[in-house]
């Protein structure tokens, strides 16, 4: 089902802990407990090193693309309490802005959908996120902080896209679209966050998960006016959260497997979920037309190294 | 021969399969007794033989709670453990261990014991249910006192001093009882908030008494005055054990073991001075379980501490002089002098000078030009050196100690002294990152008094300007050059991932892994990944807190002490990123999007798009289309074709199918399509009121049907369905706006969530075309948008009316009704897409425009403005 498109040597000299494509599928960005980020240009098979960035003094965990509208920005986070944001100037990448008021390493960093225009927030372990907006009149950013979003720690946030198939143009509904997060934490729970009156509050709190959670997707539409929310956890289970209005969720658990689950991401559709661990497998799933979740594919880590081989 | 790692301590036994969980040293403190649930060890800690040991099966159901000999010589063979509700008294002689008495009286589990501290035959035991009993072993069958508590007692000691005095813990309570006055507690304390743990009387002084906590502290008190805690140590994790040293005003404290924090080190703590402690024994794997001193051999100047951790290591150490002097104890020299003269005269005194001179080398390489700083005192045989460092307002008297194996693995201590101006946080801070430094450098047998000294005045020059900048200074978070430094943070630190996917651009899954021919460290490892960043550190920092701690060292195994495997772990290991093309398991197709078309007239643009899904064999879409075409196509175009329910209906049902099944695709180019079949027949509806009564039009020819991009356009602002909106006029492309009818109020506007699920599929269709860079193709799509997608933010020109001279948007002026521009080439009024000059104003159609300024610079109103130029430097930034 799924072909080998490109295999990229990273070069870096310890475990990478994100990789990222960019919004045109042209360039590869990566991350490392080497403490840099390096970007590659991926077009048409190639795999070539544009830039190897450093400014973080320690691993860098996550990385996050801009929507291009705003530019060619990339945004890292690090254990060294940091988010820095880089930016391509003809052709060559240079710090653009650094965030340095988290007490804590920052785990996760996502650009906002670009209809809300440049926003990024970040998740870190002293359990606060952080808003960053990018205001073109003074050139700066601004930055909102949620204290306490998650005690002991966030580990990861994700925003709701802006494109959503309600009736955002009937009248009663004329102003600025809802800005919504998701995020989740140490304290095992789930929480939605929607700005209100320049405000980020607390608009539900999910809790099924039972350990910590590693990492929350909020699906693009499929087209039903339907919100999902997927999150994993460290209790080694995956939960498909889905809402009308994002008041009532009701929890679906995916699967239970066999070792910890990092990292849970959704296709453009936001009809195929990408789930992956610390058992170094990945495995795709699909929700049937009946609305039961199936796996499609499993790509170990294995295979993955088999094919390369064959290709070489 | 006893394993030796370094100078420091010595392992003195190894026993996994003992299981055992109490320790007990003898009087003399030559046998150490080890007893778990299945066996009972004895070993003689003055034979070298690691594997001498004794061992005595002891088939229970119960592990052993506590153990602890006699104290006394007359009982010295005497031992007693602790099982379940029973005390079991163990006699050791000659190589045989015996029971010899069983005592029961609790009725729950035994907590603690404690031998009287004189009298060879008394013994307190504390339980769980809520009783002290006090047994005397020439009467065993029962208790000679029992003292109730009301509350379950956890601890258990008798005062060194006062023969009659013992003290109880309760929770986060003392009770002090007198063994002659009855049942009755002769002193409350309420001492902690939190559990208390661990309980212990000062050796030397009566009255003094340490407690230690779950809240992390450590607190002394002066039974006489009982109302405060006469002092408190603060340290940053919960208290298991404090007891006092039997030298000087020592202090040793561990941590709460079921923590598990990765802190497996025992802290020596001078307790005249508690801002940070003296000394760490590093090198237990495994959380400490117990601990005692040794009983010091005459002669013998080292004291010796035996430990006992998890995972079944039995450590002594030796506290050299130098660290009895840091506890305030002065040694006795010339007992040190006597034992080397008597016993090692030939040997020590060259080791001794071997050792110094390589000392001495280092005083006399030391630079002593440091910028503010002055040494005051070097001392190459009390091994010592006292440094002063003078920044704007600090003072810092700092006194470095070099232990005799120094620089062999032992770092030197150091100690800020009395004069300095720094407050105590700070200098625990200082004294904190210079052991470090200095730890580094020893482990490399490197020196390290120059580095940290100057490092010291670094990050007092650093202080300085902080403070200068009214500034908090926050502790140098850099300070330490590896990556995991302090462990008590990493415990909310989630684990990082070492592999992931995640869905990127419109269809390609981005792949990272480890390689498979890792494999997880596995020592004491569940077997599911750890949630937490600590799990590194307590797998590592015992072994080496140095800076090889990485990731990929938990997942490859080059720390272990193996150095030829370490080469080829790093050939193996090539982080890399793997890139799937994932677009067959979606619907939408890169291909077709850059054939499909959208202009042109509803049958042969079905027909059209329908062969092209042929061709890139999606037979599937093939059919969709084929549907379209018959719903829509030119049989079907009858007068009243607009009004057919069946076709409506069935558009409606493919549309939403598609949708269901997340071929966004083909949904949007339905919607599209269906918009604009809707659009063709309102449109001849309304031109038909627009012409009539007497139209023109001959039945059955569809005039309006043709390749003409005007007739892309609704006429109308008829909406039938929520198909077409007015509002979508000015989003389009207003060369139709001749046909415009500025009538608005012919038909409400009518939302339904159709129409509103049918733009969504048109935008998510279209960011998919961005993504892809069809931009052409995406433009297409938001054309049938029925709100613009996006407001234009920026420069925009306007035209001024030629007749009326209102500044006018479109090619028709919204105040005089007539058209605002006329083509300066052919001087015919413009109605499609224009150009004109912005300096001079002059223009026209855009091609004729383009054909004059092929050929010409020169305006061709002859007004003699060169446009190109001018509107060049006009645009120019």
């Amino acid at each position: 089902m799924t072909s080998l498109l490109n295999s990229i040597d990273t070069g870096h000299e310890d475990m990478i802990h994100d990789a990222e494509v960019d919004y045109y599928g042209l360039r590869l960005a990566t991350c490392s407990s080497d403490h840099s980020v390096k970007v590659y240009d991926i077009k048409n098979g190639a795999h070539n090193l544009i830039d190897d960035l450093k400014g973080h003094f320690g691993p860098v965990w996550q990385i996050a693309w801009s929507h291009p509208m705003f530019g060619n920005l990339l945004a890292s986070c690090s254990y060294d309490r940091k988010v820095i944001i880089w930016k391509e100037t003809q052709g060559k990448w240079s710090k653009y802005y650094e965030y340095a008021n988290h007490d804590s390493s920052v785990n996760s960093v996502q650009f906002a959908p670009a209809e809300f225009g440049l926003i990024l927030a970040c998740g870190s372990s002293d359990g606060s996120i952080s808003i960053l907006t990018y205001q073109s009149e003074t050139n700066n950013w601004d930055a909102k902080k949620i204290q306490n979003a998650h005690t002991i720690g966030c580990n990861a946030v994700s925003w709701c896209p802006a494109i959503t198939p309600e009736p955002a143009f009937d009248s009663n509904h004329v102003g600025p679209m809802q800005k919504r997060l998701v995020s989740g934490g140490c304290d095992n729970l789930v929480k939605i966050w929607k700005e209100e009156d320049d405000k980020w509050v607390e608009e539900k709190k999910l809790e099924v998960h039972s350990d910590w959670v590693r990492d929350v997707a909020w699906a693009p539409s499929v087209g039903l006016s339907r919100h999902t929310v997927a999150s994993c956890s460290q209790d080694r289970r995956v939960v498909i959260w889905t809402s009308e209005d994002c008041q009532s969720w009701s929890s679906n658990i995916l699967q239970t497997f066999d070792d910890v689950v990092w990292n849970v991401s959704w296709s453009l559709n936001g009809n195929i979920l990408a789930v992956s661990g610390g058992d170094n497998k990945i495995s795709l799933w699909k929700q049937n037309l009946d609305g039961a979740w199936k796996c499609i594919s499993d790509v170990t880590k294995g295979q993955a190294t088999n094919n390369e081989q064959r290709a070489l | 021969m006893a394993l030796r790692w370094n100078s420091e301590f010595y392992m003195a036994m190894e026993h996994r399969d003992l299981q055992a969980n109490a320790m007990a040293l003898n009087n003399t403190g030559t046998y150490v007794l080890l007893a778990g649930r299945r066996y009972i060890a004895i070993r003689n800690l003055d034979d070298n033989d690691v594997d001498n040991i004794k061992k005595f099966p002891r088939q229970s159901k119960y592990d052993v709670g506590a153990a602890e000999w006699n104290h006394t010589d007359y009982n010295s063979d005497l031992c007693v453990i602790s099982s379940n509700q029973r005390l079991e008294v163990l006699t050791w002689r000659s190589g045989e261990l015996t029971q010899t008495h069983s005592l029961r009286a609790h009725t729950r589990v035994i907590t603690d014991l404690n031998w009287h501290r004189t009298d060879p035959h008394l013994l307190a035991s504390s339980s769980v249910d809520t009783f002290i009993h006090l047994w005397d072993l020439r009467d065993s069958r029962r208790p000679t006192s029992s003292l109730s508590a009301i509350a379950e007692a956890s601890q258990v000691r008798w005062n060194y001093v006062n023969p009659h005095i013992l003290a109880t813990a309760h929770d986060g309570d003392i009770k002090l009882w007198d063994n002659r006055k009855g049942t009755a507690p002769v002193l409350y304390l309420s001492a902690h908030l939190a559990k208390i743990h661990g309980l212990d009387w000062n050796p030397n002084i009566e009255s003094q008494l340490a407690t230690s906590s779950q809240d992390n502290t450590v607190k002394f008190f002066d039974i006489n005055n009982p109302k405060k805690a006469e002092y408190v140590l603060n340290t940053n994790a919960p208290v298991w054990r404090a007891r006092f040293t039997p030298f000087g005003n020592g202090l040793v404290t561990v941590v709460v073991p079921q923590l598990r924090r990765g802190e497996n080190s025992l802290l020596l703590w001078n307790t005249a001075n508690r801002a940070t402690p003296v000394h760490t024994f590093v090198g237990h794997r495994d959380v400490v379980l117990e601990f005692e001193w040794r009983k010091q051999k005459g002669g013998d100047i080292d004291f010796q501490l035996v430990t006992w951790s998890k995972d079944q290591s039995l450590l002594v150490w030796r506290i050299e002089p130098f660290l009895q002097k840091l506890c305030g104890h002065e040694p006795d020299e010339s007992k040190d002098l006597d034992s080397d003269d008597i016993f090692e005269s030939v040997e020590i005194p060259n080791k001794l000078s071997q050792k110094s001179q390589a000392l001495q080398q280092e005083f006399s390489l030391l630079n002593l030009q440091i910028p503010k700083m002055d040494v005051l005192k070097m001392d190459l045989v009390k091994r010592f050196c006292t440094v002063c460092a003078k920044t704007n307002n600090f003072l810092v008297l700092l006194q470095v100690s070099f232990p005799t194996a120094y620089p062999h693995g032992v770092p030197p201590t150091f100690q800020v002294l009395q004069d300095s101006s720094i407050d105590d946080s700070t200098s625990a801070k200082l004294l904190q990152t210079l052991t470090h430094i200095a730890q580094q450098r020893v482990l490399k047998n490197r020196t390290c008094l120059e580095p940290c000294l100057r490092h010291m005045v670094a990050t007092l020059e650093q202080l300085a300007s902080d403070l200068n900048d009214k500034r908090r200074y926050d502790s140098p978070y850099f300070e330490p050059p590896n990556l995991f430094g302090a462990y008590n943070e990493d415990a909310y630190i989630p684990f990082p991932r070492t592999s992931g996917a995640k869905f990127c651009s419109v269809s390609t899954l981005v792949c990272f892994g480890r390689p498979t021919v890792s494999r997880r460290f596995a020592t004491k490892m569940d077997s599911s990944t750890p949630r937490a960043l600590s799990a590194l550190g307590s797998v590592f920092s015992s072994k080496r807190p140095s800076d090889t701690i990485t990731i990929s060292s938990f997942y490859y195994q080059t720390q272990r002490n193996r150095p030829k495997h370490i080469n080829t772990a790093h050939n193996l290991f090539r982080p890399q990123v793997v890139l799937y093309d994932t677009s067959e398991l979606f619907y939408v197709n890169k291909q077709l999007a850059g054939k499909y078309i959208l202009d042109g007239d509803v049958g042969t643009l079905c027909k059209y798009n329908g062969n092209e899904a042929a061709r890139v064999g999606r037979w599937d879409l093939v059919q969709a289309w084929t549907l379209a075409e018959l719903v829509s196509g030119p049989q079907q175009a009858e007068e009243d074709m607009h009004c057919n329910p069946f076709g409506t209906q069935l558009m409606k049902f493919l549309i939403e199918h598609y949708a269901s099944k997340t071929d966004i695709q083909m949904a949007a180019m339905l919607s599209c399509v269906f918009g604009k079949e809707h659009e063709h027949t309102n449109r001849k509806q309304s031109l038909k009121s627009l012409l009539s009564p007497g139209t023109q039009l001959i039945p059955g020819k569809r005039w309006l049907k043709g390749g003409s991009p005007y007739h892309t356009i609704p006429p109308a602002d008829v909406v039938a369905d929520g198909w077409v909106f007015p509002l979508l006029r000015s989003a389009r492309s207003n060369s139709l706006d001749n046909l415009r009818i500025e009538d608005n109020s012919i038909v409400p506007l009518k939302v339904n969530t159709t129409t509103s699920l049918y733009e969504y599929y048109k935008q998510a269709y279209a960011e998919i075309l961005h993504r892809w860079d069809l931009l052409y193709e995406r433009v297409e799509i938001l054309k049938y948008m029925c709100v613009p997608g996006e407001i234009h933010k920026g420069v925009e020109f306007l035209s001024d009316c030629q007749h009326c001279l209102e500044p006018s948007r479109n090619c028709r002026c919204a105040a005089c009704k007539k058209l605002s521009l006329n083509c300066v080439v052919c001087h015919i009024s413009v109605r499609g897409s224009s150009n004109c000059c912005l300096v001079c104003g002059h223009g026209g159609h855009t091609i004729h425009m383009q054909q004059w300024f092929s050929s010409y610079e020169m305006c061709p109103s002859g007004c003699g403005c060169r446009c190109l130029i001018e509107t060049g430097t006009v645009l120019s930034p």
